[in-house]
């Protein structure tokens, strides 16, 4: 009897623990609804949850770009969690947990709309280089109308055209983006560049190619004459300067002249090309000279050489004194037709006493003649040695007496 | 002569008025004249400031695309980590300033919408990232675009919901990432996160039971609290550790201030001091426990990332150290909670806890609780459980029988003990010497009794203790001067018979 009493007692404590447990297990649990762990952006997000206490426990949501914890509403059992549009919105997975005794966890994805509304195109170099090595990158970023990214794989049609060959070619977003190099050609001009994604066209985008560096050129000289009259003006012109796929270089490429003389010193003269031709100049020597011409294009490319002759023309210089032998003209001068020489041609006096160079007057011509004057107060009368030079003529007139 | 005094009187009042006055208005005049120095108008210096530094590893470069070059490399990382420290600014204060510059005109509306939605669910989301992992997956030919892959980023989040804490998480999480350059900023555009887990912990030291310690907690006595500043001596180290050695100790327990060693930048005269510190200790056959964080209580989340700097530095140029014992993360956090608040000390305590683990697999890690009930805390977390102990003896015993109990797995070590001998006008009631040599007398025997690993409190009696210590209070200050084994003038007290064992 007793026995059975024990027993009796034993299966109800049993029964009983059961039981409880069983309640208190219903009681904490709650359970996820909805078993759809993929949803497009844009759509309603709604996560429902059994629930069999009147509890309304928050929960946690966290996505690509921040955290936060959204409050449910509970209808009878169910409790509803509506996903805000802010995380509905964007594409990645979605990861959430309920904030409750007994947390439960889990994540979504959400995934980009199907169509295609903005095409983030990047483009660059915006200029590059004609021939086979340089080349431009089109980087392009479908997004859908709510600016997520499409999926990996997503095919892009990249069209280019240059001067007159189009070209289509097709190419997949790889980690977001999708690219293309797109290689210079050997002419010269402009690349047209559109890319098409899921029927959605981008915008027009232009790259310039331009000529490369310029090879190796001629140069040539004109002059009005070929004497050294000081006056005249010699022009100097390059050949067409061209790269190495004969393109004509870029407008205002700069090509320095070097102009060495009979003395070894060198003028320079430069100028920038205009349709591939460079044009400097430089005023006629006055003397006989010898020029040895050569240009460059810096670090670049180089002419030929050429050389220039010029002749003498002042052949000999008379000198006149007056006034107490103070004024002192030189002249006449006389050009290759014995014309007077044009105005503007150097002539200097220099003004020794005792082989000590006193004094250097630097005049030009006027008409044919110069004419200085040694003013008394600076020079007292005495004996100088005076010194004319012009055309590369030199005159010595020892023990002039000024008085 | 009456008259001359007083004539002598109004002569000298009439000169100190005098004085008086043209003081006055010498100083106006010269305030007057203060201001900004004018070359800093131009704000011609900038310096970087450290404030969001995690471990960034990049994975080996083979982008597609451009070549990539360090140097922009390092412009990018510096951009990135700066847009991820704007953003948690911006959640923790629900504002907007700063994500301009690191977020495109399209990408900031996204923060600009979460910010909204938590400013008006009064959600605050205090967050950091500890490590990133990103790959450079492709680099534009024009050097103006970039797309990453930012793997495993481990980020520490905590949410509160109308000023109430309600979640704790670490996740790691993986990230695609364009940025462009936009007016000399690397500006995220778009961001995907692909890929995210719960955080989890590596556990190990599976098999560290039973450890014997017998040690000191030692500062020298010039220079408490100050250790590697200008008054390091290894002379004094020396002898100090000699005589530690003498007395048949095995061990003592130093202290690294988390300010003076220089935060996330750690001074490298500071780290040679400590390392010969350790090389003094090696060759006096002594291990050394290095308390690290001291003087630190901040804890926040935004801090974490420097916190981190600061102990990896030290951390990883000590771990091979052959008189390293143990890392004590940090001394007696359970005093902060009042002030901080539990939740937020013990998650940085977890954190740092695991952070030093990983550097350093070799070595346990402790936390140096100041009492036995905070010592069960983070039990599962460290190597050893430690705590300290300056209660009444009696109660020792079963103190630690039920640490013992209750952390039946790990050891534990009294790493803290002692008792002031100081009596005097501030407390006529205290303990003499010959009290402190009983207390240590009677302490040996139930730490012999029990086996308990320890380390006491301290060998020198100090002259002055810093105010951050104990605060200024005079009673305080005095009574923790006089805990050592040996008293100011040089000599040992009654106790130091005791300082090894019965």
């Amino acid at each position: 009897m007793k026995y059975k009493q024990h027993i009796f007692l034993f299966i109800a404590i049993l029964i009983a623990t059961i039981s409880t447990g069983q309640e208190k297990d219903q009681g904490n649990s709650i359970g996820l609804l909805t078993s759809q762990t993929e949803f497009e952006v844009g759509s309603t997000v709604l996560l429902q949850f059994s629930s069999a206490e009147a509890v309304t426990p928050l929960l946690y949501c966290s996505n690509s770009y921040g955290s936060t914890v959204i409050t449910p509403v509970l209808e009878e059992t169910t409790l509803h969690y509506e996903i805000p549009d802010f995380i509905a919105n964007k594409s990645g997975l979605v990861h959430w947990k309920l904030i409750h005794n007994n947390p439960t966890s889990g994540s979504f994805v959400m995934s980009p709309q199907k169509n295609v509304t903005t095409m983030e195109t990047y483009i660059g170099p915006p200029t590059i280089e004609a021939g086979d090595i340089d080349y431009t990158m089109l980087v392009v970023i479908p997004t859908d109308s709510l600016d997520n990214p499409m999926p990996e794989g997503t095919p892009v049609m990249v069209d280019h055209r240059f001067l007159d060959t189009q070209t289509e070619e097709e190419i997949e977003t790889k980690k977001i983006i999708g690219y293309k190099n797109i290689s210079s050609r050997r002419k010269s001009g402009r690349l047209f560049i559109a890319a098409e994604c899921l029927e959605t066209h981008s915008t027009e985008y232009t790259v310039d190619v331009l000529p490369a560096i310029p090879t190796d050129f001629t140069i040539s000289a004109d002059r009005p004459h070929e004497y050294a009259d000081g006056n005249q003006i010699t022009s100097f012109y390059t050949s067409i300067l061209r790269d190495a796929h004969d393109n004509i270089v870029s407008d205002g490429t700069f090509v320095t002249f070097f102009i060495r003389n009979k003395a070894g010193n060198v003028l320079k003269t430069s100028g920038t090309t205009v349709q591939g031709i460079a044009t400097a100049k430089m005023i006629h020597p006055d003397q006989e000279e010898q020029w040895t011409v050569q240009a460059y294009v810096d670090g670049m490319a180089e002419s030929n050489t050429i050389s220039i002759a010029y002749q003498q023309v002042v052949k000999n210089v008379e000198i006149a004194f007056a006034k107490a032998n103070r004024e002192i003209q030189v002249g006449p001068l006389k050009s290759f037709m014995n014309q007077m020489i044009p105005d503007g041609f150097q002539v200097v006096l220099e003004v020794y006493k005792d082989n000590v160079l006193l004094e250097t007057y630097t005049k030009t011509s006027r008409k044919g003649y110069v004419s200085f004057g040694l003013e008394e107060a600076i020079f007292k009368n005495d004996t100088y040695t005076l010194t004319i030079k012009t055309a590369g003529l030199e005159k010595n007139l020892p023990n002039i007496k000024l008085w | 002569m009456n008259r001359n005094i007083l004539r002598s009187i109004l002569i000298i009042s009439y000169m100190i008025i005098i004085a008086v006055i043209i003081g006055g208005i010498s100083s106006l005049y010269s305030y007057l004249n203060t201001g900004a120095d004018r070359a800093s108008i131009l704000h011609t210096e900038i310096k970087k400031i450290d404030q969001y530094i995690p471990d960034v590893d990049w994975a080996p470069l083979y982008n597609e695309g451009r070549p990539m070059d360090q140097e922009t490399l390092e412009r990018i990382e510096n951009n990135y980590l700066d847009a991820w420290y704007v953003k948690q600014i911006a959640y923790k204060t629900n504002t907007t300033s700063g994500i301009e510059d690191y977020y495109t005109e399209n990408a900031r509306k996204n923060l600009y919408n979460t910010i909204a939605h938590n400013t008006e669910e009064g959600v605050v989301v205090e967050a950091t990232t500890l490590e990133h992992h990103p790959t450079l997956e492709f680099f534009s030919e024009d050097g103006q675009l970039v797309v990453i892959t930012d793997h495993g980023v481990v980020e520490y989040k905590r949410l509160y919901k109308d000023e109430v804490l309600i979640l704790e998480t670490t996740e790691t999480a993986t990230y695609k990432i364009v940025l462009l350059l936009e007016d000399g900023f690397w500006r995220i555009r778009h961001m995907v996160k692909e890929y995210q887990e719960v955080y989890t912990e590596k556990e190990r030291f599976d098999t560290l039971k039973d450890i014997s310690v017998k040690g000191i907690n030692y500062y020298p006595q010039a220079t408490p609290w100050d250790m590697f500043g200008d008054g390091f001596d290894p002379e004094i180290l020396s002898k100090d550790f000699q005589m530690i050695k003498d007395a048949g100790l095995e061990s003592i327990r130093i202290f690294v201030q988390y300010d003076d060693f220089g935060k996330a930048n750690v001074q490298e005269d500071k780290l040679q001091k400590l390392k010969q510190t350790l090389d003094l200790a090696e060759r006096h056959n002594l291990k050394v426990m290095v308390t690290l964080f001291d003087f630190y209580g901040d804890y926040a989340v935004l801090d974490w990332t420097l916190n981190r700097r600061h102990a990896a530095t030290i951390v990883s140029s000590l771990k091979e150290h052959p008189a390293l014992y143990a890392w004590d993360i940090k001394n007696e956090p359970n005093l902060d909670f009042e002030s901080r608040g539990e939740k937020q000390v013990n998650a940085w305590l977890q954190m740092m806890t695991s952070f030093v683990k990983n550097i350093d697999p070799d070595h346990p890690v402790t936390i140096g609780w100041s009492n036995a009930e905070s010592a069960i805390i983070l039990k599962d977390h460290v190597d050893v459980v430690s705590f300290h102990f300056y209660e009444d003896l009696d109660t020792l015993e079963d103190v630690y029988l039920y640490l013992k109990e209750e952390i039946p797995s790990k050891p534990i070590v009294l790493s803290e003990f002692g008792m002031s001998s100081y009596k005097g006008i501030w407390n006529p009631f205290g303990n003499s010497e010959n009290d402190q040599a009983t207390y240590h007398k009677e302490i040996q025997g139930i730490i012999a009794k029990h086996k308990i690993p320890s380390m006491s409190w301290t060998l020198y009696d100090f002259v002055e203790i810093p105010k951050e210590v104990v605060g200024r209070l005079p009673w305080q200050k005095n009574n923790q001067k006089q805990f050592g084994f040996i008293n100011k003038n040089g000599d040992e007290k009654a106790a130091f018979k005791y300082i090894s064992g019965e």
